[in-house]
């Protein structure tokens, strides 16, 4: 097996591996879209009733908790916020005290206070303890609130995984396609428009035939297809496979994570086969 | 009423996505005196990286009426 990183950045990989069949390459899939633990919120907690805050010029003023949107709603949308995340962090119920109490090791709280009008944002949610925790994109809308209303809320986050909600998911676009090679005869028009905007994917030039690739994404390829004269060639050994994180965590880490996941899932399966 | 965070099917975080999306429209707006054609639409969501047609019809597809209910509190 080999792996053959293609393009990397903070957010997206693209990544070729070698010799593995289908089963394989979908078991990476499967693993990097639900088993990646991350932090989100799970529980928020509303200030009910009136607020006051003492005005610049010395008189409290009284805001109202009421808000436009259900409070089911804002923390819903709370909730889906990608938070950095730090993957020494334990799950709770693997934490060494009772599943319903919290400890450093096993959660983050996070206070928000917020008086309108104006738009609340996530960059408002701050972590109490460690900044690292903050939210990765502090322009995220909330919810927006109208004169005199105000938002006060405690929230509280843990460390879960995509199968449970989607407050957990890291990545997305997760997914995988063979390696193709097309075979195209030169007296074809396409040919010039190839050379020209895909100069990435072309594997030969050399002969009658130009041989190209659709590893990389190239806007002349969907007319291949319906093209008697090109022929496609499908090499089901190898494995382009490609995913977007939401920025919790980078996507090297992600895909590190992922592999290092994948041999305790086979463990497990291993260990509970009675022989 | 509000953009959604993350888009429906694959969840990558739209909501910032379309609050670019929208200054760009405004842009071309106000430069060209003009709505923006399909083509220009298209270059906009490649630029900011929205690839996928789930992220796109979310976006593409949104009306904001938090405007309307803010007096319905």
């Amino acid at each position: 097996m080999k792996i053959k990183i293609l393009q990397i950045s903070e957010r997206y990989a693209r990544f070729e591996i070698e010799g593995i069949d289908y089963a394989y390459a979908n078991m990476i899939r499967r693993t990097l879209i639900n088993d990646i633990p991350k932090l989100a919120i799970k529980n928020v907690t509303f200030h009910l009733g009136s607020i006051r805050k003492v005005e610049e010029d010395g008189k409290a003023k009284v805001y109202n908790s009421s808000t436009p949107l259900f409070n089911e709603i804002i923390s819903h949308r709370i909730g889906l916020i990608p938070l950095k995340t730090d993957l020494n962090m334990k799950f709770r119920n693997e934490c060494d005290h009772p599943a319903d109490q919290a400890c450093p090791l096993c959660t983050v709280n996070y206070t928000l206070t917020k008086f309108g009008p104006g738009i609340v944002y996530s960059g408002d949610l701050m972590p109490i303890g460690d900044e690292k925790f903050a939210p990765v994109d502090p322009n995220i809308p909330i919810v927006k609130l109208d004169e005199n209303q105000a938002l006060v809320i405690d929230a509280e986050a843990i460390m879960g995984t995509g199968r449970e909600h989607a407050r957990w998911q890291v990545t997305s676009g997760v997914a995988y396609k063979v390696h193709r090679e097309f075979r195209i005869p030169k007296y074809l028009e396409i040919i010039d428009l190839i050379r020209k905007d895909c100069k990435a994917n072309i594997i030969s030039d050399e002969g009658d035939v130009m041989i190209i690739t659709d590893d990389i994404p190239c806007r002349h390829i969907a007319k291949l297809y319906r093209m008697d004269e090109v022929k496609m060639e499908e090499d089901e050994s190898r494995f382009i496979f490609q995913f977007e994180t939401d920025g919790s965590l980078s996507a090297k880490e992600t895909l590190k994570f992922a592999i290092k996941r994948l041999r305790t899932r086979l463990d497990r399966i291993r260990d509970s086969v009675v022989v | 009423m509000m953009m959604p965070v993350r888009c429906f099917s694959c969840g990558r975080v739209i909501i910032t996505d379309y609050i670019r999306f929208q200054e760009n429209v405004e842009k071309i707006r106000r430069e060209k005196n003009r709505e923006p054609t399909s083509d220009e639409i298209d270059q906009i969501f490649s630029d900011l990286g929205v690839n996928r047609y789930c992220c796109r019809r979310m976006i593409i597809s949104h009306v904001d009426l938090i405007d309307d209910v803010i007096g319905f509190d």
